[in-house]
């Protein structure tokens, strides 16, 4: 029951935050959407008519996803880097359900919101390159959500550094554009890449949509087993970051 | 019966001792202020309480239950204020803060409801319950904050610097709602403050802290018996010479205060009532009238800062 209240409060408060902020959500869309464009008049400059259909599909998707994984790796690490700023965060720890739970809550129910903008910005981006697919949206909705836990173990992971050294900024930039180049990467049929999180959900979510290729039950199994290992290292390394936190008494400090 | 159970508490950071072994007990339904300097240990003997800052040795229990072991049961029969008004969302409404605040402690916003109401009655909040926070006044967010401290029922109130940045009527305001808190609903509340008024209106006992260790458990009353001096106030007319100041200065501590219109008045805090005979007939001896003579109770803040030996600023 206390966890239904939590996440009744953390949806609560998401929509509260983005009524509050109506203005930064519109124009995050607008901004996410004015960078593909640049983006795809970019290539197709310089590609001209040579450019192949099988490449514009996979930009397409592949910034969607790119854009999801930013969302993601925001998570737990934006949270609590914004909390420390407002004051709030030592407020949170005082909830007796724990505050990795409800960092898990906001993390993931981001995720889920941030579903709204992603799916917007995938129409939009198939509608300007003209390469229009049939989306079967259970289905990325649930691969994405998925495949981006391991990402949410890697904010958490930052999260646990923003509780000591609280601006991680520097970091979150270098993940940030470090993922392009990742998720660029070989990973199907098995690779060393696959250990990598969230690219190979991400390879796989592209190749479903542009229908590029099927595959086998074993390796959904495996990108749920990626998925749940980095959550669970993630997890793992707050909490000792989280007790450090609270050694040096660095919780409620900015 | 103790509620609130430190002992042996010590937390240091490298080389600083934040608190030395120090041990005390909060009883259902009081009022328990902790007064010290600035770097003294309060906030830390609060954290620790919360478990928000995990200590070097000791134990604290809270309902009989272990804080290092259990915190997050611990945790559940505290409400705390920690950074003043900044605790709360600004851009939420007091209505939304109290319903988030409650949901994260696992209560729904249908179990709450007529509990957000009469706090939002009680603490005077009902006509801005749906305004944002930032466009309060300090006392209101404060009591927005202490709303929210309070919207699971906790048992315990934990209170650092809860009348910082407020005016008078609002911290009054304050002081009213805490006592009643503890009167009507037998809450116990600890404070961390520097407002001396306001401890000594509002607190049953107080814990005085200097570098980590306690230099007095007392309640009030027991705190002015022990540590209070009378202050003689003497209002002289007559010609007060430099013989005369400098007896006064010197063998009785007094401290002379001279008007612009030639009105005398002499401070003097006496340990034995019997030396202000002495006093009279130096008064006497150098030919001064003594005008009127005022005996006046030292306050909370004379004792801390006797206490404490230095000057509180």
């Amino acid at each position: 029951m206390g966890i239904v209240s939590l996440l009744a409060a953390e949806t609560r408060m998401t929509l509260w935050s983005m009524k509050r902020y109506m203005f930064n959500t519109v124009s995050m869309v607008v901004v996410m959407y004015v960078i593909f464009i640049g983006m795809f008049w970019g290539v197709k400059s310089i590609a001209g008519e040579n450019m192949q259909a099988g490449s514009l599909d996979s930009m397409v998707v592949g910034y969607v996803l790119w854009m999801s994984a930013m969302f993601a790796l925001q998570g737990t690490g934006g949270i609590v880097l914004e909390e420390s700023q407002r004051g709030t965060l030592e407020q949170l720890y005082l909830s007796p359900l724990g505050s990795e739970l409800i960092f898990l809550s906001k993390a993931i129910l981001a995720t889920l919101f941030n579903f709204f903008f992603i799916t917007v910005l995938l129409y939009l981006a198939m509608l300007t390159t003209g390469r229009y697919h049939s989306v079967n949206l259970p289905y990325f909705y649930g691969m994405l959500l998925m495949s981006l836990l391991s990402l949410n173990g890697i904010g958490f992971m930052m999260g646990g550094i923003g509780l000591i050294h609280k601006r991680v900024n520097a970091v979150y930039g270098i993940i940030s554009f470090g993922m392009i180049g990742l998720m660029l990467l070989p990973v199907y049929p098995f690779t060393t890449y696959s250990l990598l999180p969230f690219l190979a959900g991400a390879r796989t979510i592209n190749a479903q949509i542009t229908g590029e290729a099927t595959f086998p039950a074993w390796w959904y199994l495996y990108i749920a087993a990626n998925s749940i290992f980095y959550l669970a290292v993630g997890i793992l390394v707050f909490r000792l970051f989280e007790k450090r936190a609270r050694k040096l008494n660095k919780l409620g400090q900015y | 019966m103790s509620i609130i159970s430190v002992d042996g508490l010590r937390k240091t950071y490298g080389d600083l001792v934040a608190v030395d072994n120090i041990s005390f007990q909060a009883r259902k339904g009081e009022i328990l202020g902790i007064l010290g300097p600035n770097g003294s240990g309060k906030t830390t003997t609060l954290k620790s309480i919360l478990g928000l800052i995990t200590f070097d040795s000791g134990s604290i229990t809270v309902k009989d239950v272990n804080v290092q072991k259990s915190r997050t049961r611990a945790v559940g029969h505290m409400g705390a204020i920690l950074e003043g008004a900044r605790n709360i969302y600004w851009y939420l409404s007091p209505k939304e803060n109290l319903i988030y605040f409650a949901g994260i402690k696992g209560y729904s916003r249908r179990s709450v409801t007529s509990r957000i109401d009469r706090l939002l009655t009680e603490l005077g909040l009902d006509d801005v319950r749906d305004k944002e926070v930032r466009e309060f006044s300090s006392g209101m967010k404060q009591k927005t904050a202490l709303a929210c401290a309070l919207v699971h029922d906790p048992e315990i109130l934990l209170l650092d610097e809860p009348t910082l940045g407020l005016d008078v009527e609002t911290s009054s305001s304050v002081r009213g709602m805490l006592r009643s808190l503890v009167k009507d609903r037998g809450k116990t509340i600890l404070i961390t403050s520097h407002d001396m008024s306001f401890v000594e209106s509002v607190c049953d006992r107080v814990l005085i802290i200097r570098e980590g260790s306690i230099v007095s458990h007392e309640t009030i009353t027991s705190l002015r018996q022990k540590f209070a001096n009378k202050i003689y106030l003497l209002e002289l007319r007559g010609p007060v010479g430099e013989d005369f100041r400098g007896r006064m200065t010197d063998d009785f501590g007094g401290v002379i205060e001279q008007s612009a219109s030639g009105e005398v008045t002499v401070n003097l805090r006496l340990d034995a009532p019997m030396q202000l005979l002495d006093v009279l007939s130096m008064v006497r001896e150098h030919g001064i009238t003594l005008e009127d003579i005022r005996v006046v109770e030292s306050s909370l803040e004379d004792i801390f800062l006797d206490l404490i030996g230095k000057i509180w600023e």
